[in-house]
C-alpha cells in the first residue's frame, strides 16, 4: 500500500508510463522532465532524452529550470544546436515521444501558446510557439500534461499554435503534417484523454482515484466523448519514492501537499 | 594560411557604433536564460539605436530591453520568453497595445531561416507549421512570411518555404574568442551558429580572448571561424544574469527583479533602465549594483559544481 500521494503526483507518473525503453523523446523542463526522468530511472533506463536547444542524452542532476541550464547539460553526450535537435532529429522524423503544454487545448487537441484573444490585439500575449509546433508536427507520438481547468479546455483554442487532429481524424493528413496520425495523450489531475482517431477528438479513457465523469465534465468546456472511465492505477511505493526522492527532491515542480491517503 | 592576426578588438561602445545603425535588423544571440549578450544589449540602449527589427529564436532579455527602450519597430521570433521566469513582459506589453509589429514562427522555422541565409540561398523548405495559425493568422502583411507549395517530386505534398534571413548585424556573448574572431562557443549553441554565419556583420562578446596559437593547436574546437566576426570585445560576466556554460549560473534573483519591473512597466520599468543601464558609467558598475562580488563568486562556484 502506498502512504500517500497527489493527483499532481499521479498526474506526471502516468505520463511516464507512456514512455518505454530505448524511445527518443524531445523534453524541455517543467512537468513533462520529471515525467521522462522519472521513466528513465524506472522502466526506461535507455531512453534517449533530447532537449531543443541541443543537448542529447543528458544526465540531468535535479531541478532544472530551463532548456539553457546547466543541469540539462550534465554528461550529455553532445552539445548541439537547435538545428540539430529540431531539425536533424525531430524534423528527420527520429522522436517517438514529445511534450507539449499550453495555456488552451481544443477538443481535436490543438494547443494554443501563443495568444488569447484576438492574434493582432490580443488580450493576452503569451510566450509563443518556441518549438512547441515542430515537436506537434513531427513527433510521433506526443504527451500534453495540465493541470485540469476550465479555461485550459475550450471548445475552440483563440490560436492554434501546434496541431492536434486540427479539425477531424483527417485534419492533419490533409494539411501535410509529416506525422499524419499520431497518438495524442494528454494527461491532467482529473483524467487521461486520448485522441479517437475515427473522430480525431479527444476521448475520455481513464479517470483519476477519486474523479467522477462528471467532475471531468464540469471542468471541460468541450463536451469530451468518454470511452470508458477506468482508473488510472495508483502509484507503486516505488514510482512514488524515486519521483520525491531522485527526480524532483527538492520539491520544486511538485510539493508533497495535499495527499490522498490511500 | 592566416599568418597575420587581423586584430578585431574593440569596446563595447566603439562597436556599436560602427556596426549598428538605425533601421537595422539584428540577429540577437542566447536563449532564454542561457547565454544572452546583455552587455550588447545594454550598449545599444545606452547609444539609442532607433527602428530596430530583432531576430532570433527564443528572445528573453536582450529582446525585452530593446522593446523596453522603445527601439524596436518589428520583431520576427519563435518565442519570448524566459521559461519558468515568465513571459517577456515589456515584448508582450508592446504587443499588447500595438506598439510593435511581429511575425510569429516556430522555433525549427527561424532557425531554417538562418541556415538558408548562412547557405547564401534565398530560400528554404520546412515541414513544421502546416494546418496551424502560425500560417492562417498575420499580424501585418509587409513582408510575405511564407508560400506554401507542392513538393516538385511528390504529387500532393504540401511544403511551407521560408525566406532566407540575414541580419544587418548580431550580437553573441560567446565563452571564448581570439582577436582575429575565430570564437569558442561551449556548451548549448541554440540558433547562433547558423545566425551568425547568415549575418552581413557579427560583433562578440567573450568571457576570455584566448590567444591565436591555441586555436591553431585545437581547430577542432572553434565553432566559428573569424572570417564571419567583424568586433570582439572580451568582458566577463557579458551575459549576466543569464547563465554562461562553464562560467557561471543564471542569477535568479535578479532576473525576477528584471520581471518583476518588465511587468509593472511604467515608472518602475523607467526607473530600472536608469539605474541599471543610463545612470552605469561601465558594465561592471552594474554588475557590481545588481549582484556584487559575493554573488557572482557563489554564481561560479554554483556553475562549476555543475560541470
Amino acid at each position: 500500500m502506498v502512504t500517500s500521494f497527489t493527483l499532481d503526483d499521479l498526474m506526471v507518473i502516468e505520463a511516464s508510463r507512456q514512455i518505454q525503453d530505448e524511445n527518443i523523446v524531445l523534453v524541455g523542463t517543467g512537468l513533462p522532465m520529471v515525467a521522462s526522468l522519472l521513466a528513465q530511472k524506472l522502466h526506461a533506463p535507455k531512453m534517449c532524452y533530447v532537449v531543443e536547444t541541443g543537448n542529447i542524452a543528458p544526465e540531468v542532476i535535479p531541478t532544472p529550470t530551463s532548456v539553457c541550464d546547466p543541469r540539462v547539460m550534465y554528461k550529455a553526450i553532445k552539445h548541439g544546436s537547435l538545428l540539430d535537435s529540431l531539425g536533424g532529429i525531430l524534423q528527420r522524423g527520429l522522436a517517438d515521444i514529445a511534450f507539449l503544454g499550453g495555456a488552451q487545448i481544443d477538443e481535436y487537441a490543438n494547443v494554443n501558446s501563443t495568444s488569447i484573444g484576438d492574434y493582432s490585439n490580443p488580450k493576452v500575449r503569451l510566450p509563443g510557439s518556441g518549438g512547441a509546433n515542430d515537436l506537434a508536427s513531427h513527433a510521433k507520438k506526443i504527451l500534453i500534461i495540465t493541470r485540469h481547468e476550465k479555461r485550459r479546455f475550450p471548445k475552440n483554442c483563440d490560436y492554434i499554435t501546434s496541431p492536434g487532429y486540427i479539425d477531424g481524424p483527417e485534419g492533419r493528413k490533409n494539411a501535410g503534417i509529416p506525422s499524419k496520425y499520431p497518438d495524442i495523450i494528454v494527461i491532467t489531475n482529473l483524467c487521461v484523454m486520448e485522441i479517437d482517431k475515427k473522430t480525431g477528438k479527444l476521448v475520455i479513457t481513464k479517470l483519476m482515484p477519486s474523479i467522477s465523469i462528471d467532475d471531468v465534465i464540469t471542468n471541460t468546456d468541450f463536451e469530451p466523448l468518454i470511452q470508458s472511465s477506468i482508473n488510472v492505477s495508483n502509484p507503486t511505493q516505488k514510482e512514488i519514492d524515486t519521483l520525491h526522492n531522485e527526480v524532483d527532491p527538492l520539491g520544486v515542480y511538485l510539493k508533497k501537499n495535499n495527499p490522498i491517503n490511500n | 594560411m592566416l599568418n597575420k592576426i587581423i586584430d578585431k578588438t574593440m569596446n563595447p561602445k566603439d562597436a556599436v557604433q560602427e556596426f549598428i545603425s538605425d533601421g537595422d535588423t539584428i540577429g540577437i544571440g542566447g536563449q532564454s536564460i542561457g547565454r544572452v549578450s546583455t552587455l550588447l544589449a545594454h550598449e545599444i540602449v545606452r547609444q539609442q539605436k532607433k527602428d530596430l527589427t530583432l531576430v532570433g529564436c527564443n528572445l528573453s532579455l536582450s529582446m525585452d530591453l530593446l522593446v523596453g527602450a522603445k527601439l524596436v519597430k518589428r520583431t520576427e521570433c519563435g518565442s519570448g520568453s524566459f521559461e519558468r521566469f515568465g513571459t517577456a513582459f515589456q515584448w508582450r506589453n508592446a504587443i499588447q497595445n500595438n506598439l510593435i509589429e511581429f511575425q510569429d514562427y516556430s522555433h525549427l522555422a527561424m532557425a531554417s531561416r538562418f541556415l538558408a541565409g548562412s547557405l547564401g540561398i534565398p530560400f528554404i523548405p520546412t515541414k513544421s507549421m502546416l494546418g496551424t495559425d502560425l500560417l492562417k493568422k498575420q499580424n501585418t502583411n509587409k513582408i510575405n512570411p511564407f508560400e506554401i507549395i507542392n513538393n516538385p517530386w511528390q504529387k500532393d505534398e504540401p511544403v511551407v518555404l521560408l525566406p532566407a534571413l540575414q541580419p544587418d548585424v548580431s550580437i553573441i556573448h560567446a565563452q571564448m574568442a581570439d582577436k582575429s574572431g575565430n570564437i569558442i562557443i561551449e556548451g548549448f549553441t541554440t540558433h547562433e551558429p547558423e545566425m551568425i554565419k547568415a549575418s552581413k556583420k557579427v560583433i562578440v562578446s567573450c568571457e576570455k580572448l584566448i590567444d591565436s596559437e591555441f586555436v591553431k593547436s585545437h581547430p577542432e574546437k572553434i565553432s566559428i571561424p573569424y572570417i564571419f566576426i567583424d568586433a570582439v570585445i572580451e568582458q566577463p560576466l557579458g551575459g549576466y544574469p543569464t547563465s554562461v556554460y562553464n562560467y557561471y549560473e543564471h542569477d535568479s534573483d535578479h532576473i525576477l527583479y528584471y520581471q518583476e519591473k518588465a511587468r509593472s512597466g511604467g515608472k518602475e520599468y523607467s526607473n530600472y533602465l536608469d539605474e541599471y543601464i543610463y545612470n552605469c558609467k561601465s558594465f561592471e558598475e552594474y554588475i557590481q549594483k545588481s549582484a556584487g562580488t559575493n554573488k557572482i563568486k557563489a554564481l561560479k562556484d554554483s556553475m562549476l559544481k555543475l560541470l
